[in-house]
Protein backbone atom coordinates (compact mmCIF):
# COMPACT_ATOMS: atom_id res chain seq x y z
CA UNK A 1 0.00 0.00 0.00
CA UNK A 2 0.76 3.25 -0.54
CA UNK A 3 2.53 5.12 2.31
CA UNK A 4 2.14 8.93 3.25
CA UNK A 5 3.28 11.87 5.36
CA UNK A 6 1.45 13.67 7.14
CA UNK A 7 1.74 16.43 4.97
CA UNK A 8 0.17 15.30 2.42
CA UNK A 9 -2.60 13.38 4.62
CA UNK A 10 -3.37 16.80 5.48
CA UNK A 11 -4.03 17.87 1.83
CA UNK A 12 -6.50 14.97 1.49
CA UNK A 13 -8.51 15.36 4.08
CA UNK A 14 -11.23 17.19 2.89
CA UNK A 15 -11.80 14.69 -0.15
CA UNK A 16 -11.41 12.08 2.42
CA UNK A 17 -13.99 13.20 4.66
CA UNK A 18 -16.17 14.08 1.47
CA UNK A 19 -15.61 10.75 0.16
CA UNK A 20 -14.68 11.48 -2.99
CA UNK A 21 -11.10 10.26 -2.62
CA UNK A 22 -10.08 7.65 -4.61
CA UNK A 23 -9.77 4.43 -2.99
CA UNK A 24 -6.16 3.28 -2.95
CA UNK A 25 -5.73 7.35 -1.75
CA UNK A 26 -8.29 6.79 0.96
CA UNK A 27 -6.66 3.56 2.74
CA UNK A 28 -3.37 5.18 2.56
CA UNK A 29 -4.87 7.67 4.66
CA UNK A 30 -6.87 5.83 7.08
CA UNK A 31 -3.16 3.17 7.68
CA UNK A 32 -1.25 6.91 8.31
CA UNK A 33 -3.86 8.67 10.37
CA UNK A 34 -4.57 5.06 12.28
CA UNK A 35 -0.64 4.78 13.25
CA UNK A 36 -0.50 8.34 14.06
CA UNK A 37 -1.27 10.33 16.87
CA UNK A 38 -0.58 13.63 15.59
CA UNK A 39 -2.97 12.94 12.61
CA UNK A 40 -5.59 11.30 15.01
CA UNK A 41 -5.75 14.51 16.66
CA UNK A 42 -5.63 17.05 13.84
CA UNK A 43 -8.29 15.04 12.17
CA UNK A 44 -10.19 15.43 14.87
CA UNK A 45 -9.91 19.28 15.56
CA UNK A 46 -10.12 19.78 11.48
CA UNK A 47 -13.83 18.13 12.00
CA UNK A 48 -14.41 19.34 15.05
CA UNK A 49 -13.67 23.16 13.45
CA UNK A 50 -16.85 23.63 11.35
CA UNK A 51 -19.05 22.92 14.58
CA UNK A 52 -17.17 25.12 17.23
CA UNK A 53 -17.45 28.26 15.00
CA UNK A 54 -21.32 27.28 14.46
CA UNK A 55 -21.88 26.89 17.20
CA UNK A 56 -20.15 29.92 18.15
CA UNK A 57 -21.92 32.69 15.10
CA UNK A 58 -25.55 31.10 15.99
CA UNK A 59 -27.64 34.33 15.60
CA UNK A 60 -31.12 35.07 15.62
CA UNK A 61 -33.63 37.53 14.07
CA UNK A 62 -34.09 40.54 16.42
CA UNK A 63 -37.65 41.93 16.60
CA UNK A 64 -36.60 44.83 15.66
CA UNK A 65 -34.72 44.05 12.75
CA UNK A 66 -37.77 41.68 11.31
CA UNK A 67 -39.99 45.29 11.53
CA UNK A 68 -37.49 47.40 9.60
CA UNK A 69 -37.64 44.51 7.33
CA UNK A 70 -41.42 44.56 6.94
CA UNK A 71 -41.75 48.49 6.34
CA UNK A 72 -38.72 48.26 3.90
CA UNK A 73 -40.01 45.76 1.49
CA UNK A 74 -43.63 47.15 1.85
CA UNK A 75 -42.52 50.76 0.81
CA UNK A 76 -40.48 49.09 -1.78
CA UNK A 77 -42.06 47.12 -2.97
CA UNK A 78 -45.03 49.19 -3.73
CA UNK A 79 -42.83 51.20 -5.27
CA UNK A 80 -41.14 49.07 -7.96
CA UNK A 81 -44.52 47.78 -8.72
CA UNK A 82 -46.13 51.36 -9.31
CA UNK A 83 -42.68 51.80 -11.42
CA UNK B 1 -68.57 15.60 12.47
CA UNK B 2 -66.59 17.31 10.22
CA UNK B 3 -62.32 16.21 10.02
CA UNK B 4 -60.33 18.96 9.22
CA UNK B 5 -57.88 17.67 6.93
CA UNK B 6 -54.58 19.49 7.63
CA UNK B 7 -53.50 20.75 4.39
CA UNK B 8 -49.74 20.61 3.00
CA UNK B 9 -47.53 23.51 3.21
CA UNK B 10 -46.88 25.23 -0.31
CA UNK B 11 -43.41 24.58 -1.71
CA UNK B 12 -41.46 27.50 -2.03
CA UNK B 13 -41.36 27.01 -5.73
CA UNK B 14 -45.42 27.00 -5.67
CA UNK B 15 -44.97 30.26 -3.67
CA UNK B 16 -42.27 32.00 -6.13
CA UNK B 17 -44.55 31.20 -8.68
CA UNK B 18 -47.20 33.01 -6.61
CA UNK B 19 -45.39 35.82 -6.07
CA UNK B 20 -44.26 36.36 -9.33
CA UNK B 21 -47.88 36.60 -10.54
CA UNK B 22 -48.08 39.49 -8.38
CA UNK B 23 -49.44 37.65 -4.99
CA UNK B 24 -48.39 39.57 -1.96
CA UNK B 25 -49.25 36.88 0.45
CA UNK B 26 -46.67 34.44 -1.45
CA UNK B 27 -44.15 36.77 -1.19
CA UNK B 28 -44.52 37.47 2.81
CA UNK B 29 -45.11 33.96 3.34
CA UNK B 30 -41.45 33.44 1.52
CA UNK B 31 -40.22 36.28 3.39
CA UNK B 32 -41.28 34.67 6.74
CA UNK B 33 -39.45 31.50 5.80
CA UNK B 34 -36.34 32.88 5.39
CA UNK B 35 -35.73 36.03 7.04
CA UNK B 36 -34.21 34.56 9.94
CA UNK B 37 -32.21 32.03 7.75
CA UNK B 38 -30.85 34.94 5.56
CA UNK B 39 -30.48 37.39 8.70
CA UNK B 40 -28.07 34.62 10.15
CA UNK B 41 -25.87 33.93 6.79
CA UNK B 42 -25.65 38.09 6.69
CA UNK B 43 -24.12 38.10 10.17
CA UNK B 44 -21.64 35.41 9.37
CA UNK B 45 -20.54 37.07 5.77
CA UNK B 46 -20.62 40.83 7.15
CA UNK B 47 -21.31 41.88 10.70
CA UNK B 48 -23.81 41.99 13.06
CA UNK B 49 -24.07 46.18 12.17
CA UNK B 50 -24.45 45.24 8.25
CA UNK B 51 -26.67 42.46 8.19
CA UNK B 52 -29.72 44.22 8.75
CA UNK B 53 -28.83 45.95 5.35
CA UNK B 54 -27.54 42.98 3.63
CA UNK B 55 -31.23 41.34 4.84
CA UNK B 56 -33.12 44.39 3.25
CA UNK B 57 -30.84 43.81 -0.33
CA UNK B 58 -31.65 40.40 -0.54
CA UNK B 59 -34.84 40.38 -0.52
CA UNK B 60 -35.25 43.34 -2.52
CA UNK B 61 -33.25 41.25 -5.18
CA UNK B 62 -35.49 38.32 -4.63
CA UNK B 63 -38.53 40.16 -5.51
CA UNK B 64 -37.32 42.05 -8.40
CA UNK B 65 -36.22 38.51 -10.07
CA UNK B 66 -38.74 36.84 -9.29
CA UNK B 67 -39.73 36.41 -12.88
CA UNK B 68 -35.96 35.07 -13.82
CA UNK B 69 -36.47 31.93 -11.06
CA UNK B 70 -36.30 28.93 -13.45
CA UNK B 71 -35.97 26.41 -10.70
CA UNK B 72 -32.28 25.15 -12.16
CA UNK B 73 -31.79 24.68 -8.04
CA UNK B 74 -33.60 24.64 -5.19
CA UNK B 75 -35.16 27.95 -4.23
CA UNK B 76 -33.32 27.99 -1.15
CA UNK B 77 -29.62 28.13 -2.74
CA UNK B 78 -30.98 30.77 -5.07
CA UNK B 79 -31.85 32.94 -2.34
CA UNK B 80 -28.33 32.14 -1.15
CA UNK B 81 -26.42 33.10 -4.01
CA UNK B 82 -28.53 36.63 -4.10
CA UNK B 83 -27.56 36.83 0.01
CA UNK B 84 -23.81 35.60 -0.87
CA UNK B 85 -23.78 38.47 -3.38
CA UNK B 86 -25.62 41.15 -1.20
CA UNK B 87 -22.76 40.18 0.89
CA UNK B 88 -20.10 40.81 -1.02
CA UNK B 89 -21.39 44.07 -2.31
CA UNK B 90 -21.86 45.01 1.37
CA UNK B 91 -18.13 44.21 1.93
CA UNK B 92 -16.75 46.00 -1.02
CA UNK B 93 -18.51 48.83 -0.51
CA UNK B 94 -16.90 49.53 2.70
CA UNK B 95 -13.04 50.85 2.61
CA UNK B 96 -11.28 48.32 4.91
CA UNK B 97 -7.47 47.85 5.51
CA UNK B 98 -6.72 44.38 4.39
CA UNK B 99 -7.30 41.75 6.98
CA UNK B 100 -4.16 40.47 8.74
CA UNK B 101 -3.41 36.96 6.76
CA UNK B 102 -4.35 33.52 8.64
CA UNK B 103 -1.64 31.65 7.00
CA UNK B 104 0.28 31.57 9.73
CA UNK B 105 -2.58 29.31 11.45
CA UNK B 106 -1.57 27.28 8.98
CA UNK B 107 -0.51 23.33 10.30
CA UNK B 108 3.57 23.46 10.57
CA UNK B 109 5.79 20.02 8.75
CA UNK B 110 9.10 19.23 9.51
CA UNK B 111 11.82 18.30 6.66
CA UNK B 112 10.06 14.77 7.00
CA UNK B 113 6.44 16.49 6.40
CA UNK B 114 5.77 15.21 9.57
CA UNK B 115 3.45 17.21 12.29
CA UNK B 116 5.75 20.08 14.44
CA UNK B 117 2.83 19.88 16.99
CA UNK B 118 2.29 17.22 19.51
CA UNK B 119 -0.53 15.34 19.51
CA UNK B 120 -2.21 16.97 22.70
CA UNK B 121 -1.24 20.22 21.07
CA UNK B 122 -2.77 19.54 18.05
CA UNK B 123 -6.06 18.49 20.36
CA UNK B 124 -6.63 21.91 21.86
CA UNK B 125 -8.43 23.26 19.10
CA UNK B 126 -11.14 20.41 19.41
CA UNK B 127 -11.39 21.93 22.84
CA UNK B 128 -11.61 25.66 22.34
CA UNK B 129 -15.24 25.82 23.16
CA UNK B 130 -14.77 24.17 26.43
CA UNK B 131 -11.48 26.71 27.34
CA UNK B 132 -13.10 30.00 26.21
CA UNK B 133 -15.74 31.96 27.74
CA UNK B 134 -18.60 31.87 25.12
CA UNK B 135 -18.90 35.78 24.29
CA UNK B 136 -14.83 35.73 23.84
CA UNK B 137 -15.22 32.80 21.49
CA UNK B 138 -17.96 34.52 19.39
CA UNK B 139 -16.92 37.74 18.91
CA UNK B 140 -13.46 36.31 17.83
CA UNK B 141 -15.32 33.84 15.29
CA UNK B 142 -16.57 36.77 14.00
CA UNK B 143 -13.60 38.56 13.86
CA UNK B 144 -11.77 35.54 12.11
CA UNK B 145 -14.27 34.56 9.29
CA UNK B 146 -14.01 38.04 8.63
CA UNK B 147 -10.25 38.24 8.15
CA UNK B 148 -10.86 34.97 6.06
CA UNK B 149 -10.64 36.24 2.27
CA UNK B 150 -13.64 36.74 0.23
CA UNK B 151 -13.41 33.08 -2.01
CA UNK B 152 -12.65 31.22 1.59
CA UNK B 153 -15.03 32.79 3.39
CA UNK B 154 -18.10 32.60 1.30
CA UNK B 155 -17.54 28.98 0.79
CA UNK B 156 -17.15 27.93 4.36
CA UNK B 157 -19.61 30.10 5.82
CA UNK B 158 -22.18 28.21 3.27
CA UNK B 159 -20.81 25.18 3.58
CA UNK B 160 -19.66 24.41 6.84
CA UNK B 161 -21.43 27.07 9.03
CA UNK B 162 -25.28 26.92 6.76
CA UNK B 163 -24.59 23.08 6.41
CA UNK B 164 -25.56 23.24 3.05
CA UNK B 165 -24.32 20.43 0.80
CA UNK B 166 -21.35 20.61 -1.40
CA UNK B 167 -22.91 20.55 -4.56
CA UNK B 168 -25.26 23.55 -3.61
CA UNK B 169 -22.57 25.58 -2.25
CA UNK B 170 -20.90 25.39 -5.94
CA UNK B 171 -24.42 26.50 -7.64
CA UNK B 172 -24.66 29.18 -5.09
CA UNK B 173 -21.35 30.45 -6.43
CA UNK B 174 -21.00 29.61 -9.56
CA UNK B 175 -18.13 27.17 -9.17
CA UNK B 176 -16.82 23.42 -9.37
CA UNK B 177 -17.99 21.67 -6.26
CA UNK B 178 -13.88 20.80 -6.02
CA UNK B 179 -13.13 24.50 -6.13
CA UNK B 180 -15.28 24.61 -3.24
CA UNK B 181 -13.90 21.62 -1.36
CA UNK B 182 -10.53 23.31 -1.77
CA UNK B 183 -11.58 26.91 -0.50
CA UNK B 184 -13.28 24.74 2.27
CA UNK B 185 -10.64 22.80 3.13
CA UNK B 186 -8.12 25.80 3.17
CA UNK B 187 -10.63 27.80 5.33
CA UNK B 188 -10.68 25.16 8.21
CA UNK B 189 -6.75 24.81 8.19
CA UNK B 190 -6.93 28.06 8.68
CA UNK B 191 -9.38 28.21 11.45
CA UNK B 192 -8.99 25.32 13.06
CA UNK B 193 -5.07 26.86 13.65
CA UNK B 194 -6.61 30.04 15.17
CA UNK B 195 -8.77 27.90 17.36
CA UNK B 196 -5.73 26.28 18.43
CA UNK B 197 -3.67 28.88 19.32
CA UNK B 198 -6.84 31.16 21.04
CA UNK B 199 -6.70 28.09 23.22
CA UNK B 200 -3.33 27.63 23.81
CA UNK B 201 -2.61 24.83 21.75
CA UNK B 202 -0.27 25.13 18.38
CA UNK B 203 -1.06 25.27 14.43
Amino acid sequence: MKEIACVSGVGLLMDYLEGVLPADLHAALEAHVAGCPRCAAFVASYRDTPRILREATEASLPADVEASLEAFLSARTSAFKSS
Amino acid sequence: MSTIVPTAEPSDETLAARAAAGDDSAFEAIVGRYQARVFRLACRLTSDTDAPDVLQETFLQVYRHLSSFRGESQFGTWVYRIASNAALMHRRARARRPAESLEVFLPRFDAQGKHVATPAELQVASRADELLDRQVLAEKARDVIARLPDLYRDAFVLRDLEEMSTADVARALDVEPATVRQRVHRARLMLRGYLSDLAGGQP
